[in-house]
C-alpha cells in the first residue's frame, strides 16, 4: 500500500484511469456520432474549431493526470515523464485552462450579441489566445522557478495562487453567464450553459479539495491514493458533463438554427415563428400586377415575390431577392422583441453580408461597414441602406426583362386559375401546406459555388 | 356475372392496347425530342461562346450595349426611355455621393471643402432624396439646384479628389448635360444610354453576328455580360464551359481608385489578380484570351496629374516626358505589366492559345466596332488554324 501510493499503480488507480478512459470514449463517441450516424453535414470555421479543441483540451486534462499524479507505474523514467511537462504546460495552459478559455469565449460572444446588441469587436480565434495568455505565462513562471519536488507536489504557497487561477476563470465565466441570464434565448443556449456549469462548478470544487489534499499531505499515503483516485474521477466527470451537456452545439453553431432543433424549419423566419414565413396561403388574395408599380411595392407581395425570384435566379442573380425576403421577415417581428430580432439579423448578417457569405450581396463597402460596426443589432433599419441598393439593383438589372418572361406570362396566368380556384375553396377550411424555399433547393446555383 | 367478366377482360385489353398506344406515342416523342437537341447541339457547334470578364466598372456592360447597338437593332424608343430612370438616379447618386464626401472631407480641411452656407440647405435637400428608394423625375429646378451645388468650389474640389468617394466616371458627362436631362420630353441619346451606369448582377447574353458591309462575315457569336464586383465572380464559373474567347476588361484608369465592395483594395491590383485566377483556370486551356485595356479616354485626362506608381503594381515607373508622349510611355508601361502577367500565369502546355491587347474606350462607338473587326478576324483565323486550313 504504501509503496503504491508513492511508486503508483493502486488497484484504485487503474479503476480512476479505467473510468476516465471510458468517459473520454463516451466523448469522442458524442461528437463523432451525430455526424456519423445521422450525416449532419460537418459545420464551417469556428463551429468546427471550438468543439475539437475542446476535445484535445479534455484528453490533455485527462493526461496530464494520469502522467503527474503518478497513477501507473513505469519501471524506467524517461525524460518525457517530467513533471513540468505534464503537471504543468499539458495540465494548464492545454488543459483546464484551454477547456475552460473555449467557453469563456463562447459566454463572450453571446454576451456581445445579445447584450450588447453587436457584433463581438475580437473574433473567437483572437479573443482565445488571448485569455489563455495567463496560464501560459503562469506555466512560464512555475517553468522557471521550478518548485516541483520529485512527485510533481509544489507546496502550499504555490498551490493556492495555482488554485485560484483555476477558480478564477470559472468565476469568469459564471460572471458571463449571468450577464446573459435575463435574456430569453430561442434555441435553449443559456440552459445548457448553466447546466454545464453547474456541473462543472460542483465537480471543480470537489477537484479542488481534492487537489490541496493531494499536495499537501505528501505523507499521509491512504490519502495520497484517495485524493487522486477522486481527483481523476472528477475530472473525467468534468470534461464529459462540460461537453456533453451543451458544448457539442459551441456558441456558433448555438445561434444558428436546424442542428438542436427536432424540426428542422426551411428558414429563419419558421424557426423563429415569424407569422405566414416561408408559406403559401392557398387563400391569400390573386394579387392585381401593376408593371408600373414600384418594384420594392410589388415584392410586398409573396406570390409575386416567389415568381420573380425564380426569374432572378434563373439569371444566377437571386440572391438579392433572397436577401429582400429575409429583411421582410425579419420586420415582421416587432420592435419589443429584441432577442428574436437578433437572432434573424446575426442570421441574414451571415447568409448575406460578410464577405464571402454563401449569399453575399452586391451592395458598396459604406453599406457593408455600417451593418457589421453596428452598435445595435435589433434596430429598425440597421438593413435599410443595403436593401435601397439591391432593390435599385434590382430595378435596373432585373426589373425590366422580367416583365417579358416567361416567369411573368405564367405567374399571370396562375393569378387568373388562382382567382377561379379561390372562390371554390372558400367553402372548405384548407391547412396551409408548407412550401419549400428555393434558398436550399437542388436548382440554387450558389451551392456548387466554388471557394475562390 | 360472366358479362362482368368478360366487359372487365376487354377493359383490360382495351387499357392494355391503350397503354401501348401511349407508349409510341412517348417514344415517338422522345425521339422527336432527342433530334432536337441533336440538331440544337449542331447549331450551338457554330455558336461561338464569348464571356466579358472583369472586376467591377471595368465597362464590360458598356461593350456589350456598344455590340447590341452595332450588331443587333440598337435601341428603339421605349428601350431609350427605360434609360431616363437610370440616367437620373446617377444623377442624384452623384451628387450625395459628391455632398456626403464634402462634408466628410471638410472634417479635415475646412477651408477647401466648406460648403458655401447657401448651398448646404440644397445639398441636405439632395442628400435625403439621393438615399430616398424612388427618386423623382428630375425636373427644372432640381437640375437648377444641383447645377448650383455642382457648381460649388468644395463640390468641384471634391470631384478632384473623387479617386476616393465611389464616385461613377459618368458624372461630368450627366452633370454638364443637366438642363437637357431634366427635359419633360427628355428622351436619352444614345450616348447617353452608353455613359448611363448600371452595376451589374447576374448574367446577360446576347446572340449577334458581325456581319460587315461586305457580308462575309459568318461566324455567330453569343456574348455573355457578368456583374464583375466579388460576391458576383462566384457565378461566374459557369460560364466557363466551351468558350471561344474570354474578353477580360481592365480599367486603365482605375490604378489609384478603390474596390466598390472593399475600400481597402486597389482596384488595379483586384484586377491583376483576377486576372491572373481567370488565366490558369483549367476550363480556359484552348480559350482565347481578348484583353481590352479600357477607359483609355479617362486614362488620357488623368495619367499626367496622378502618377501611375500610386498603384504598388506600377511602384517602379518613372515618367520620362510630358504631354501626348508621357501617356504613351505610361499606356505602353501597363501593357507591359499585363502581357508580362500573362506569360507568368500561362503554364507552357498553353503558350498556343491566343493572346492579344487591345487600347480601348468602351465609349467610343467607332473604336469599339474596329476592335471587334479584328476580334472577329483572329477568332476566325483561329478557327481556320484549327481546322487543319491554315
Amino acid at each position: 500500500m504504501a509503496s503504491c501510493a508513492v511508486e503508483g499503480g493502486c488497484a484504485s488507480d487503474y479503476l480512476a484511469v479505467a473510468i476516465s478512459a471510458v468517459c473520454f470514449i463516451l466523448l469522442l463517441s458524442r461528437v463523432i456520432l451525430p455526424f456519423a450516424v445521422l450525416k449532419i453535414p460537418l459545420p464551417k470555421r469556428s463551429s468546427f474549431w471550438i468543439p475539437v479543441i475542446q476535445i484535445y483540451a479534455s484528453l490533455n486534462l485527462l493526461l496530464s493526470l494520469v502522467m503527474s499524479l503518478t497513477f501507473l507505474k513505469f519501471k524506467k523514467t524517461y525524460w518525457w515523464h517530467s513533471c513540468y511537462f505534464w503537471g504543468v504546460w499539458i495540465e494548464a495552459p492545454l488543459g483546464f485552462g484551454l477547456l475552460l478559455s473555449c467557453r469563456i469565449s463562447q459566454a463572450f460572444q453571446l454576451y456581445y450579441i445579445f447584450v450588447k446588441r453587436c457584433l463581438p469587436p475580437i473574433r473567437s480565434y483572437i479573443f482565445l489566445p488571448l485569455i489563455l495568455m495567463p496560464w501560459i505565462a503562469g506555466a512560464a513562471f512555475i517553468q522557471i522557478k521550478r518548485p516541483l519536488n520529485n512527485r510533481c507536489h509544489m507546496g502550499i504557497q504555490w498551490t493556492i495562487p495555482v488554485m485560484s487561477l483555476h477558480t478564477l476563470y470559472v468565476a469568469i465565466l459564471v460572471g458571463f453567464t449571468g450577464a446573459i441570464w435575463h435574456i430569453e434565448f430561442r434555441f435553449d443556449e443559456l440552459r445548457d450553459l448553466w447546466r454545464g456549469i453547474l456541473v462543472s462548478a460542483f465537480s471543480i470544487g470537489v477537484w479542488v479539495v481534492a487537489y490541496f489534499l493531494n499536495e499537501i499531505h505528501e505523507d499521509i499515503s491512504y490519502l495520497q491514493v484517495a485524493s487522486r483516485f477522486v481527483l481523476l474521477v472528477m475530472a473525467s466527470i468534468l470534461v464529459l458533463a462540460f461537453f456533453s451537456i451543451s458544448s457539442s452545439q459551441p456558441l456558433l453553431s448555438q445561434i444558428s438554427l436546424r442542428k438542436r432543433e427536432p424540426l428542422s424549419f426551411e428558414t429563419m423566419g419558421q424557426a423563429l415563428g415569424i407569422p405566414n414565413s416561408g408559406m403559401l396561403l392557398p387563400r391569400e388574395p390573386a394579387p392585381v400586377i401593376d408593371p408600373d408599380e414600384p418594384l420594392d411595392k410589388l415584392l410586398m407581395n409573396k406570390i409575386f415575390r416567389e415568381s420573380f425570384m425564380k426569374f432572378a435566379e434563373s439569371c444566377l442573380a437571386g440572391e438579392s431577392v433572397h436577401f429582400y425576403e429575409e429583411v421582410h421577415e425579419l420586420g415582421k417581428i416587432p420592435a419589443d422583441d429584441p432577442v428574436r430580432r437578433i437572432y434573424m439579423a446575426r442570421h441574414i448578417i451571415d447568409q448575406y453580408i460578410i464577405a464571402g457569405a454563401a449569399m453575399e450581396v452586391n451592395i458598396s463597402h459604406r453599406s457593408r461597414q455600417a451593418i457589421l460596426t453596428t452598435s445595435n443589432l435589433a434596430q429598425p433599419n440597421l438593413f435599410h441602406d443595403a436593401l435601397n441598393e439591391l432593390i435599385q439593383l434590382m430595378k435596373t438589372n432585373l426589373a425590366k426583362d422580367f416583365w417579358s418572361s416567361m416567369y411573368f406570362t405564367k405567374f399571370k396566368e396562375e393569378a387568373t386559375t388562382r382567382s377561379h380556384e379561390l372562390k371554390q375553396m372558400t367553402r372548405w377550411n384548407h391547412s396551409p401546406t408548407p412550401r419549400l424555399s428555393s434558398a436550399h433547393g437542388v436548382d440554387d446555383p450558389f451551392h456548387q459555388e466554388q471557394e475562390s | 356475372m360472366l358479362s362482368i367478366l368478360i366487359e372487365n377482360m376487354g377493359l383490360l385489353c382495351s387499357r392494355n392496347k391503350h397503354y401501348n398506344e401511349e407508349d409510341n406515342e412517348e417514344n415517338a416523342q422522345t425521339a422527336e425530342i432527342e433530334r432536337r437537341i441533336e440538331q440544337e447541339t449542331k447549331a450551338e457547334k457554330h455558336i461561338q461562346k464569348l464571356l466579358l470578364l472583369g472586376a467591377g466598372e471595368s465597362g464590360k456592360s458598356t461593350i456589350f450595349k456598344q455590340i447590341k447597338l452595332l450588331f443587333q437593332t440598337g435601341f428603339d424608343e421605349s428601350e431609350l426611355k427605360s434609360y431616363i430612370s437610370v440616367i437620373h438616379a446617377n444623377v442624384y447618386q452623384t451628387i450625395k455621393v459628391l455632398y456626403d464626401g464634402s462634408k466628410e472631407l471638410a472634417q479635415n480641411d475646412r477651408e477647401t471643402f466648406e460648403i458655401s452656407s447657401e448651398n448646404k440647405e440644397i445639398g441636405e435637400k439632395l442628400s435625403t432624396i439621393g438615399s430616398r428608394l424612388d427618386y423623382p423625375r428630375l425636373t427644372k429646378e432640381l437640375a437648377q439646384d444641383i447645377e448650383t451645388l455642382w457648381k460649388d468650389a468644395a463640390i468641384q474640389e471634391t470631384c478632384a479628389r473623387g479617386n476616393e468617394l465611389q464616385v461613377p466616371d459618368c458624372a461630368h458627362y450627366f452633370m454638364e448635360n443637366l438642363q437637357r436631362l431634366a427635359d419633360p420630353d427628355y428622351v436619352p441619346t444614345k450616348e447617353d444610354v452608353l455613359h448611363a451606369r448600371v452595376r451589374t448582377t447576374g448574367v446577360v447574353e446576347i446572340q449577334f453576328s458581325p456581319v460587315g458591309e461586305n457580308k462575309r462575315s459568318g461566324e455567330v457569336y453569343r456574348l455573355f455580360d457578368v456583374g464583375g464586383q466579388r460576391n458576383e465572380r462566384r457565378k461566374w464559373i459557369h460560364l466557363f464551359e466551351g468558350v471561344t474567347a474570354v474578353i477580360f476588361c481592365a480599367a486603365l484608369s482605375e490604378y489609384d481608385q478603390t474596390l466598390f465592395e472593399d475600400e481597402s483594395k486597389n482596384r488595379m491590383m483586384e484586377t491583376k489578380e483576377l486576372f491572373e485566377w481567370v488565366l490558369k483556370q483549367p476550363c480556359f486551356e484552348k480559350t482565347s484570351f481578348m484583353l481590352f485595356l479600357n477607359k483609355f479616354d479617362i486614362f488620357e485626362n488623368k495619367v499626367l496629374n496622378a502618377p501611375l506608381n500610386a498603384c504598388e503594381w506600377f511602384k517602379d515607373y518613372q515618367p520620362v516626358s510630358t504631354g501626348k508622349q508621357e501617356i504613351e510611355h505610361a499606356y505602353e508601361y501597363v501593357k507591359k505589366k499585363f502581357e508580362e502577367l500573362y506569360f507568368q500565369s500561362t503554364a507552357p502546355d498553353r503558350v498556343d492559345r491566343v493572346f492579344k491587347i487591345y487600347k480601348t474606350t468602351a465609349l467610343d462607338q467607332k473604336l469599339v466596332k474596329k476592335t471587334f473587326k479584328l476580334v472577329d478576324e483572329t477568332l476566325r483565323r483561329r478557327n481556320l488554324f484549327e481546322a487543319g486550313l491554315l
